[in-house]
């Protein structure tokens, strides 16, 4: 169980480390990623329970409410990760293409190479 | 209030986003000219008779609270609206209908013009979620949605410095928003709620130390988006390589939903008059920086970016200072800047539509080409360096006694030294561009448009306004104040019935 929060802060730093030090855009655009599956990893493992069952309300759960409620998962956290898994493909997709533009224009993916802009 | 005013004002630019590619379609196809531009004109006009039509209500003290599908607020999404919310709803949507005014005749050249309206109207959903959610993680989506649809405008007219400025921009502002989704995942994992009010109150009862690492992150999240000093790298490449209508869109109201991100969560949600004087200083710190900095630039547009990091520096400033003058100050300051901001954005890009360039080197002497627009500049400049009878002189002013009396008198001496600096640069502008030399090729240069003159007037108006009679932006601008002042009001209106 604090194995997944030790595996999502590092995930966190590692996608961190890749967009600090890294010097090529598709690496950055994956250290994004990388990082805020981390931050997806942290959000499903705050709602987690050992053997718990899914937070969908059917007929027989009726019955037992509080059992029910004692059993299952919290189902916030799983929303918030659907939302934000979709909100990040987008990123990722603006991100590669914005990379295929910049190839095109400076023919080269390093990042450091695209400082035009200052002079 | 119209009915269902709240929701109506998100859904109304999202809906008509994505219309507007359908009725270019029809456009193209009837061969209706301007369908598409009078369409969305028209979206942004009925989406500030929306917010407008909730003013009544929210100054009369009441906190709107719109819950969707009927879920008393703890557990569903709720919209809640008070004073601050109101403020900068009303500022995006009067910023956003009158850039898009401009936008039809400034952008008239490009071509893609469906992707750029529905942008434009996503933003415009985006800034007005932000600005009016009463949920957490509905911020966090909507600041997303703002974010995503500023990176593609960026780059919209896909050249090279639109590609460059619009990568720098996408990979600091990502990691800025994944700065405040990791806030959001720490805070519900300390008390179990995305609602803000209910943060707020159970928050109240979670040791402070535990709350320092969330309110880190989402300072530099929201840091980032309104470019404060030391996160400001994006903001010039950015404002420089955008078309200038979207500029002024960014610097108006892109800006100005930042800043109330930022308060809204370390006023209400941590309740951190604490960290004011980080606040104030990194707000002293930004203002002197983007002082200097815009000194030293060739080009208008990255002046102008500059100033705007310069401008935020005051707000931050007077909300840092966490007085009733100073909170007062920096609201008043949001929204002159807002103001004037958007005009000289404006008036940069009438130059650039007229010109061709906004290279401060390559222009001069364009005031007997372009009287009006030489005359809205000077009151645009005048205003943004706090000169009277202008606005921007009625908000710093504000400001520097909310400085003394709140016994800083050296924020004030460095905030005056600074709008000196802002004076110095934009004289410099002004000689530079519209008196001196005229090269040859510059002769045959024509005045403006009127439809683009039209709205940079209205503001330039709005300028002089404010200015005379500042007492009527103090009187706008209270009930702001009044609501980060009171964030028990704002919870226990919110959690009522519960």
């Amino acid at each position: 169980m604090d194995l997944n929060y030790v595996i999502a802060m590092l995930l966190f730093v590692l996608g961190l480390y890749c967009l600090l030090l890294k010097r090529n855009l598709i690496k950055l655009i994956i250290g994004l990623t990388v990082l805020t599956d981390g931050i997806h990893l942290f959000l499903i493992s705050l709602g987690y329970r050992s053997g718990g069952t899914a937070a969908i309300v059917s007929g027989e759960m009726f019955s037992d409410l509080p059992g029910f409620a004692a059993r299952a998962v919290d189902p916030i956290p799983q929303a918030l990760v659907l939302t934000s898994i979709v909100i990040n493909i987008c990123i990722l997709a603006l991100a590669l293409s914005l990379a295929v533009y910049a190839y095109r224009h400076y023919g080269t993916l390093d990042p450091s190479k695209l400082r035009r802009l200052k002079e | 209030m119209i009915p269902h005013a709240p929701i109506l004002a998100i859904l109304l630019p999202l809906f008509a986003a994505f219309l507007t590619p359908v009725v270019g379609i029809l456009s193209r196809r009837r061969d209706i000219k301007r369908a598409r531009e009078w369409f969305a004109i028209a979206a942004v006009l009925v989406e500030l008779l929306v917010v407008a039509s909730m003013l009544p209500t929210v100054w009369g003290g009441q906190v709107l609270v719109y819950k969707l599908g009927g879920w008393q607020p703890p557990w569903g999404i709720n919209l809640a609206i008070d004073g601050l919310n109101l403020l900068v709803a009303l500022i995006v949507a009067g910023i956003g209908a009158l850039v898009m005014i401009y936008s039809f005749v400034y952008m008239e050249r490009d071509t893609g013009l469906d992707q750029y309206y529905t942008l434009y109207l996503l933003i415009l959903a985006g800034m007005m979620g932000v600005a009016l959610t009463g949920d957490i993680f509905n911020l966090y989506v909507f600041f997303e949605i703002m974010c995503i649809s500023s990176y593609a405008l960026v780059a919209f007219r896909r050249k090279w410095q639109s590609i460059e400025a619009s990568i720098k921009y996408m990979i600091v502002s990502s990691l800025g928003t994944s700065f405040i989704l990791l806030g959001i995942a720490l805070l519900y994992g300390l008390a179990g709620s995305l609602n803000i009010a209910d943060l707020a109150q159970k928050l109240g009862q979670v040791s402070p130390s535990a709350v320092i690492v969330p309110l880190a992150l989402f300072v530099t999240g929201f840091g980032i988006k309104i470019a404060m000093v030391p996160l400001h790298m994006w903001m010039p490449d950015a404002y420089q390589a955008a078309p200038s209508a979207v500029a002024a869109l960014f610097s108006g109201a892109t800006a100005t939903v930042g800043i109330y991100a930022m308060v809204r969560v370390v006023y209400i949600l941590f309740g951190a008059f604490a960290i004011g004087t980080m606040l104030a200083t990194l707000g002293l710190l930004t203002m002197v920086l983007g002082a200097l900095m815009a000194l030293a630039q060739r080009d208008l547009k990255r002046l102008l970016a500059y100033s705007g990091i310069s401008q935020i520096g005051y707000i931050l400033l007077g909300i840092g200072l966490g007085t009733v003058l100073g909170i007062q100050g920096g609201l008043f300051h949001l929204f002159n800047n807002a103001i004037y901001k958007t005009m000289l954005f404006m008036i940069a890009g009438a130059i650039v539509y007229r010109v061709g360039t906004s290279d401060m080197d390559q222009l001069g002497g364009l005031w007997k080409n372009m009287p009006v627009t030489g005359t809205l500049f000077a009151v645009g400049a005048l205003a943004i360096s706090g000169v009277p009878p202008f606005n921007g002189f009625a908000s710093k002013w504000t400001i520097y006694v909310a400085g003394i009396e709140a016994g800083q008198p050296v924020f004030t001496i460095i905030a005056l030294i600074t709008s000196a600096l802002t004076l110095a640069y934009f004289l410099k502008a002004l000689n530079s561009i519209f008196l001196g030399q005229r090269p040859k090729h510059l002769s045959d240069v024509k005045e403006t448009p009127l439809p683009m003159l039209f709205p940079i007037m209205l503001l330039a108006v709005l300028c002089v306004v404010f200015g005379v009679l500042p007492q009527l932006g103090i009187d706008l601008v209270r009930p702001a104040q009044e609501a980060v002042m009171n964030s028990s009001g704002y919870i226990s209106e919110v959690l009522r019935g519960v």
